[in-house]
């Protein structure tokens, strides 16, 4: 009897799990269409753009939803655990191609569609060669920040500066390898780079206040925490009459001075022009090598340069996307 | 949603199912809401991925885990007993403290991946038996999609074992006695908080080896691997011991494993079937119908149990 009562519940456990099984077992793959996967690691304004620019190329391409592709979307908001689920949800699922959005999800389908050689194409990731997203059926398109040119228009628009301050989150490989080229490249400009790494979004209001005095300016990279937080920032660094420097066109509108940035939609597209290939039988994606952004974009804000009495160049008027109230 | 998904809703939730162990024995046994966890779980991967990265036996690396999260575990149990210190906060302290030592076991990293190199889950004795991709031929190939799986299991069982004989170990029924009545503890002339801080070492050894695993299972580290960890072991450890924990032929330590796979698997559900934007939401109402339908099902078959809800 009591054995009996043990067996039921363990049967009960069994149950809820293969029915959640069978729930979806009846989708039946159609020989037509193409199956793209896209796993996107979190809610976030550029990887959304990303996303929906991936699915633009896509289409430019003649790949359109529900025509002749299906395409399953997962989100993991953010939690490296998640990933790891919609990662062996994917491949379980034997799509045609996987697209990932951000690194830890990129690593985590290329690691679970290795042993399937199932495609994957990554994008909005900096350094897939730090993340080894190099080897296997696996490329995509880096959204590697113009660090070079940022430093230019930093010093054009600031000739007297000396220091520039960066502030980034420690769990985000993508703002490590930024700062490195930032520290690597700001001698040849005759800057000096002083950072403030922080581990969450509420010491971001600390930090900017610990190197306020000390910098002339601040150079903000696309570090999602501390982009979370650019009023507050914007707010104090105003207060003290200094400019921060954006590196994304929304940054630049909510009240950043000026950046050379990219456009994560544009990413998107190139992105989805890469995947199409690999769908269309052209290429494989081991034999594509993974891209950066081939267009850099100026953008400024002139309400914002005027009120910290900063004049804009010629140089800097010819080429600029302006942004932002007049 | 086919059998592939399943079976990899079983091996994180097997994963997981190590943490719940560690989480079983401090929240459970001790009544100590430990969120050490948060900090435990990614210094086992560090110490992996780090172990990984200079060349060490993956096998090594999980053993180096249990140390170092026996020693945070350790130094929660110290801050809290001897200075004194409310366990939540002795927690948070040690959360904090470890995020900083993850970060310098890694190299000062956001992330560090193993990719490429052997773990437990994938070197040369796995290859050899199961085939490398899923087109090789290897004597048990068919068995290839449940290599993790197995390898899992067999830690688990150990490790569940190990537990359960520790339990009954005079030592493990002072632990018992700690959480249940202190005062038992005392009149056994038993120094209570030296039980306390055993009780949170071994717990926390627990929950780094899944850290481990977890880390050689995602073939990576990320700094961020712990966050939400300690809520996870909760809701696995509140699942199994609500739903299992009264059947007789079921020990708690099973009880507690099942709750973590229900878990993991109300999550995939959650993911799989449904939009990004109320994911959350439907993973929540899943816990809620597992508690609820739990109920129900004991409370009509099991009479000689207590009606649920009375545990915390």
């Amino acid at each position: 009897m009591k054995k009996t009562k043990g067996i039921v519940s363990l049967i009960t456990a069994g149950t809820m799990l293969i029915s959640g099984a069978m729930l979806a077992g009846c989708e039946k793959k159609d020989d037509e269409m193409l199956t793209v996967a896209i796993g996107q690691f979190g809610e976030h304004g550029s990887l959304d753009n990303c996303r929906e620019g991936f699915i633009e190329g896509l289409r430019q391409e003649g790949f359109e939803e529900g025509k002749n592709i299906e395409i399953i979307y997962q989100n993991a908001s953010f939690d490296t655990g998640n990933c790891t689920i919609i990662a062996q949800n994917f491949v379980a699922q034997d799509p045609d191609l996987i697209c990932a959005v951000a690194t830890p999800i990129a690593v985590t389908c290329y690691n679970e569609a290795y042993e399937k050689e199932i495609p994957v194409v990554f994008t909005a990731i900096t350094d897939p060669e730090g993340a080894k997203l190099t080897e296997g059926e696996v490329t995509g398109t880096s959204d590697a920040l113009p660090v070079e040119e940022q430093l230019q228009l930093i010093r054009e628009l600031m000739p007297e500066a000396k220091k520039i301050g960066i502030l980034y989150t420690t769990s985000e490989t993508n703002s490590e390898y930024t700062i490195n080229l930032y520290k690597e490249l700001a001698g040849d400009y005759g800057f000096e780079i002083v950072t403030k790494a922080v581990s969450d979004g509420s010491e971001v209001s600390l930090a900017i206040e610990s190197i306020m005095d000390e910098v002339d300016c601040f150079s903000n990279l696309t570090d999602n925490t501390v982009v979370g937080q650019l009023d507050i920032m914007l707010e104090k660094a105003g207060n003290a009459g200094k400019p921060i420097f954006g590196s994304e066109i929304e940054q630049i509108k909510k009240g950043c001075i000026a950046g050379e940035g990219l456009e994560y939609f544009d990413l998107g597209v190139q992105t989805g022009k890469m995947a199409a290939k690999i769908l269309r039988g052209e290429a494989k994606a081991s034999e594509i090598e993974y891209e950066t952004v081939t267009e850099n974009h100026l953008y400024v804000n002139k309400a914002v340069a005027k009120s910290l009495g900063i004049e804009l160049t010629d140089a800097v008027n010819e080429r600029a996307e302006f942004v932002g109230e007049e | 949603m086919n059998l592939e998904t399943v079976i990899g809703a079983l091996n994180l939730g097997s994963i997981y199912a190590v943490m719940a162990l560690g989480i079983y024995i401090t929240y459970k046994i001790l009544d100590f809401p430990d969120l050490t966890v948060d900090g435990s779980f990614p210094l086992g991967g560090a110490v992996t991925a780090a172990i990984i990265n200079a060349g060490g036996n993956p096998a090594a690396a999980i053993a180096a885990s249990a140390i170092a999260g026996t020693f945070a575990g350790f130094l929660t149990g110290v801050i809290h007993v001897k200075l004194k210190i409310r366990d939540l906060l002795s927690g948070i302290i040690m959360m904090t403290a470890l995020y900083s030592v993850n970060f310098i076991i890694v190299g000062s990293k956001a992330s560090l991946p193993v990719t490429g190199k052997d773990t437990v889950f994938s070197n040369s004795f796995t290859r050899n038996l199961f085939g490398e991709k899923a087109s090789d031929n290897a004597p048990l190939h068919s068995l290839f999609d449940f290599k993790e799986l197995i390898t899992v299991v067999i830690f688990l069982i150990v490790l569940k074992v190990l537990l359960d004989l520790f339990m009954k170990s005079k030592r493990g029924y002072l632990l018992k006695a700690m959480g249940d009545n202190p005062t038992v503890v005392a009149t056994l002339a038993k120094n209570g908080g030296n039980v306390k801080i055993m009780g949170l070492a071994i717990a926390n050894a627990f929950v780094s080896v899944s850290g481990s695993l977890f880390c050689q299972y995602n073939k990576t580290f990320f700094l961020t691997d712990g966050t939400g960890k300690m809520v996870i072991g909760l809701a696995a450890v509140i699942i199994g011991i609500n739903i299992f924990g009264k059947i007789r032929h079921i020990a708690s330590t099973t009880a507690v494993m099942i709750g973590a796979v229900i878990y993991t698997a109300c999550v995939t559900l959650a993911l799989a079937k449904f939009p990004a934007n109320i994911m959350k939401l439907v993973t929540a109402v899943l816990f809620l119908l597992v508690l609820v339908l739990g109920q129900v099902k004991i409370g009509t078959l099991n009479f000689s149990s207590k009606k649920g809800g009375d545990k915390k």
